[in-house]
């Protein structure tokens, strides 16, 4: 009977829920969604591959790309390890400035989720709001850096730039009006009707399931997970400026605003903070071209959880392997769980509450049993593309 | 906690009254601030040929190209098409030979020929530039160096 | 009678009918896009915008997709835009007599101005796609859902009139106190009612973009998508003429029309940016159990002190 027949809704790879491709199947009976499916895997770029073919400092910009939100967080990891290799500290001047940048990141990167997360709940007034708002922080960025997007902050051994007094004013100007907005935006979040209709009880995962899913970041601390990479393991200069934990016990969508918007005014206090103390001295410290052989593992906070990296050098000027476990990847399986029961309506709204990104999650695994080398070279890497492409 | 309808009306009313945040770009400019990182300009008379500038560049977007190492005849060739204003290049030089321009930053282009851009002395660009067109007609020229 | 008339055949091609909807209808849409903009701080298109798309969409090439009866889908956007522009025939649109006028047209109007969102119900269900059919359930819940509503909250001028012909109640209008204030329930249901009607956020699950792409217009392209398009800016404009003759002390020249119908796009556009989208079984259960009682209410009040 047709009735019987599943009922299918794709999402993605193009569709105008997702900024980015990836692919959904909702099984749905009527509106409720009763089973979720993810395939993922289209911005695969090889970056990791990409990595042994370039020098160390090259490998800073080429994972500064991996994510075009928080990049600079992407670049610190990297740079943190590589001076953890090589023996070296940046000073403390460059650390101080290194979690300022990553803060005003955090900031701009949960201002775009607040109205992505709006937009995707049919709520465009919030959205433009909150984007308008969040060219403020935007203009400090770039008026730092140069860049708007991808900082290039760092150094291998510090960072490019200082943080003068003209620029502390405007920061601190850009901060004063930005806690005053995201007091209005608390406040549109956890008491307006028709919003609260869309995020209260809906998406909720308990504390079990969050660390069962292994979730991490604001979608882990919106469920009562007290887990942040800033205060469990303070990195650079995190250990003089400690930072506050924001948890709720909501677990819903609801929670996960009002975590996001909190830690918000945590990034305010911090900058605040960080520019009343800023550590005087050199901003750069002299790291060799060649690293160390050895290993190490860099883990920092970015804004959608934590980021981990895992990096190998063989003494020479080019890694040997960099591995990259970035926060979008553990939360995925949440969603997929989460989503069973709600309403069709109600998936982007889930999906996009764990703020997810794409491109960052997409890795190659290889199941072939045919051959047993485990190491293949660009041109068997590149044979095995066209041969792919050839079939389809 | 309090429940309410319409908790952005303030900000809609005001905004109705108020000219809007969005600015009608190619008419209306703002400055760009002082350490935007555009064109990259580069001065020949302090290099000294260490290519440290294009080792590290990320993407490849710089060729410095020796005429002639002990009369310190370089030419460098820029890609601003390539470039990611990474600014690597700049801090890398220990001479200050490299700068990113704050002004010039409109690169878009429709033809190929604003995208490979020559930096050096005048003659040192017509050599180099004659030396590729007869290349490309098909003569072998060896390099004065 | 302080209204003016016009020549049948010109209110056929011209006005109130024809060219004259079609570009007041464009021009509302402008109005409402230009205001949500500037709701939201931003700049918001140019007066000829909703012009350019139209003008675009039906030069574009119009694709039919696999598995739908194709007679259906090119007739149902034609449908929808004559219906909506007949429904004009009988509301004082700028303040002149209705071009046709029977007892008991405000039913027919009503019925008219449903045709639109029948036809898109139907053209989703037409197609295979899955967007589209999700979107046709819901067009059509939604319909069942503001339809009683809406039409209760026009009945009550009706009543209080004594009569089912809207040049009556227009006239009648213009001779009495507001309605707006006389039955204030009604004309928030009306109102609310009409932007349930027109698909507006936060009633806009139909259409959800997030969710369901385009709903039941996904497939469509070209002539058949300005067409519906334009239907719809065509309702807008008419159901702001009825509301306006009904609640507002109806429409005796084209100055007081223009006032009237200007001043109810502004609410509109207004509610339209304060509130998120309502899930399909939110606009339902609000319409059932707020909008049909509250319209209900009203009726019983009007019945009671008539």
């Amino acid at each position: 009977m047709e009735t019987q027949r599943k009922f299918i809704v794709p999402i993605g790879p193009q569709h105008p829920a997702l900024k980015e491709p990836g692919h959904f199947q909702f099984t749905v009976d009527g509106e409720i969604v009763t089973d979720a499916s993810v395939r993922l895997g289209y911005v695969h770029r090889g970056i990791e591959k990409g990595a042994e073919n370039r020098n160390w400092t090259q490998n800073l910009y080429l994972f500064e790309r991996i994510c075009g939100i928080c990049s600079h967080v992407h670049a610190t990891a990297l740079a943190i390890g590589v001076e953890r290799l090589a023996g070296v500290q940046a000073p403390p001047r460059a650390q101080a400035i290194r979690i300022l940048m990553a803060e005003l990141e955090r900031i701009h990167s949960h201002l775009l989720w607040l109205g992505v997360a709006a937009h995707e709940g049919g709520f465009d007034t919030l959205f433009m709001y909150s984007w308008r708002d969040r060219e403020i922080v935007m203009d400090l960025l770039e008026s730092l850096s140069g860049n708007r997007v991808n900082y290039s902050v760092n150094l291998i051994g510090g960072v490019k730039f200082d943080v003068e007094d003209k620029h502390r004013d405007a920061i601190l100007r850009g901060l004063d009006t930005l806690e005053e907005r995201t007091r209005h935006y608390l406040n549109v979040v956890t008491t307006d009707r028709t919003f609260l209709a869309r995020t209260r009880g809906v998406g909720t995962m308990s504390r079990n399931q969050a660390e069962l899913f292994g979730t991490v970041g604001p979608t882990a601390r919106a469920s009562g997970v007290a887990r942040d990479v800033r205060v469990d393991a303070p990195y650079e200069a995190y250990t003089l400026f400690p930072v506050n934990l924001v948890t709720d016990e909501g677990g819903d969508l609801m929670a996960r605003f009002v975590v996001r918007t909190k830690e918000l005014f945590e990034s305010y206090r911090l900058i605040r903070e960080i520019l009343d103390h800023l550590p005087s001295g050199e901003l750069t410290v002299r790291v060799p071209r060649k690293i160390p052989a050895g290993e190490t593992v860099s883990r920092v906070e970015a804004p959608r959880g934590e980021l981990f990296y895992f990096i190998k050098s063989n003494g020479g000027e080019k890694p040997e392997r960099i591995k990259v476990r970035t926060p979008s990847l553990c939360n995925w399986a949440s969603v997929m769980q989460v989503a069973v029961g709600h309403k069709l309506a109600d998936m982007p709204m889930i999906l996009s509450g764990i703020d997810p990104c794409f491109s960052c999650n997409d890795r190659m695994v290889l199941i072939n049993r045919g051959s047993s080398s485990q190491v293949w070279s660009w041109d068997e890497l590149r044979r095995y593309g066209i041969e792919y492409y050839k079939k389809l | 906690m309090k429940f309410k309808l319409g908790t952005m009306l303030g900000d809609v009313i005001r905004s109705a009254f108020k000219s809007p945040a969005t600015e009608r770009y190619p008419f209306v400019r703002k400055e760009a601030p002082e350490r935007l990182r555009g064109k990259l300009f580069w001065d020949p008379a302090k290099c000294t040929g260490c290519q440290l500038c294009v080792r590290d560049c990320p993407s490849e977007a710089i060729e410095l190209i020796v005429l002639d190492r002990v009369s310190k005849r370089f030419v460098l060739r820029y890609h601003p098409d390539r470039c990611t204003y990474c600014a690597q290049c700049v801090v890398n030089c220990r001479f200050n030979c490299l700068n990113m321009s704050s002004e010039e930053w409109e690169l878009a282009a429709t033809g190929k020929e604003p995208f490979t851009v020559y930096y050096g002395r005048d003659e040192d660009i017509q050599f180099l530039l004659e030396k590729i067109a007869r290349e490309n007609a098909g003569e072998r020229v060896e390099c004065p160096e | 009678m302080n209204n003016l008339t016009v020549h049948p055949l010109i209110a056929l091609l011209l006005f109130p009918g024809g060219l004259f909807l079609l570009g007041g209808g464009l021009l509302y849409e402008w109005i409402d896009r230009k205001l949500v903009a500037r709701f939201q701080n931003r700049l918001g298109p140019r007066w000829f915008q909703p012009l350019a798309d139209l003008v675009k969409l039906l030069a574009k090439e119009e694709i039919t997709p696999q598995g739908v009866n194709r007679a259906l889908f090119f007739i149902l956007p034609v449908i929808a835009l004559a219906s909506a522009l007949t429904s004009a025939l009988y509301v004082p649109i700028a303040g002149f007599v209705p071009a046709s006028s029977f007892r008991g047209d405000l039913i027919v109007t009503l019925y008219l101005l449903s045709v639109l969102t029948l036809c898109l119900g139907l053209a989703g269900a037409n197609t295979m796609n899955r967007f589209a059919l999700i979107g046709a359930t819901r067009t059509l819940t939604q319909l069942f859902s503001y339809e009683a509503p809406f039409l209760l909250a026009l009945l009550g001028p009706a009543i209080v009139t004594k009569s089912w012909q809207i040049m009556t109640i227009n006239y009648y209008a213009q001779q009495h106190t507001w309605m707006a204030i006389t039955q204030p329930i009604g004309f928030v249901v009306a109102l609310v009612g009409l932007m349930g009607k027109l698909e507006l956020p936060p009633f806009d699950a139909p259409e959800a973009e997030t969710e369901i792409v385009a709903g039941a217009m996904t497939e469509y392209s070209g002539r058949g998508l300005a067409l519906f398009h334009l239907g719809k800016n065509v309702e807008l404009f008419i159901g702001l003429t009825m509301v306006a003759a009904f609640y507002l002390g109806g429409l005796a020249n084209p100055l007081e029309f223009l006032a009237k119908t200007l001043g109810l796009l502004v609410v509109l556009t207004v509610l339209q940016s304060l509130f998120a989208r309502l899930r399909i079984d939110q606009t339902v259960g609000l319409w059932w159990r707020a909008g049909a009682l509250l319209a209900l209410v009203q009726l019983v009040v009007v019945f009671l002190l008539r």
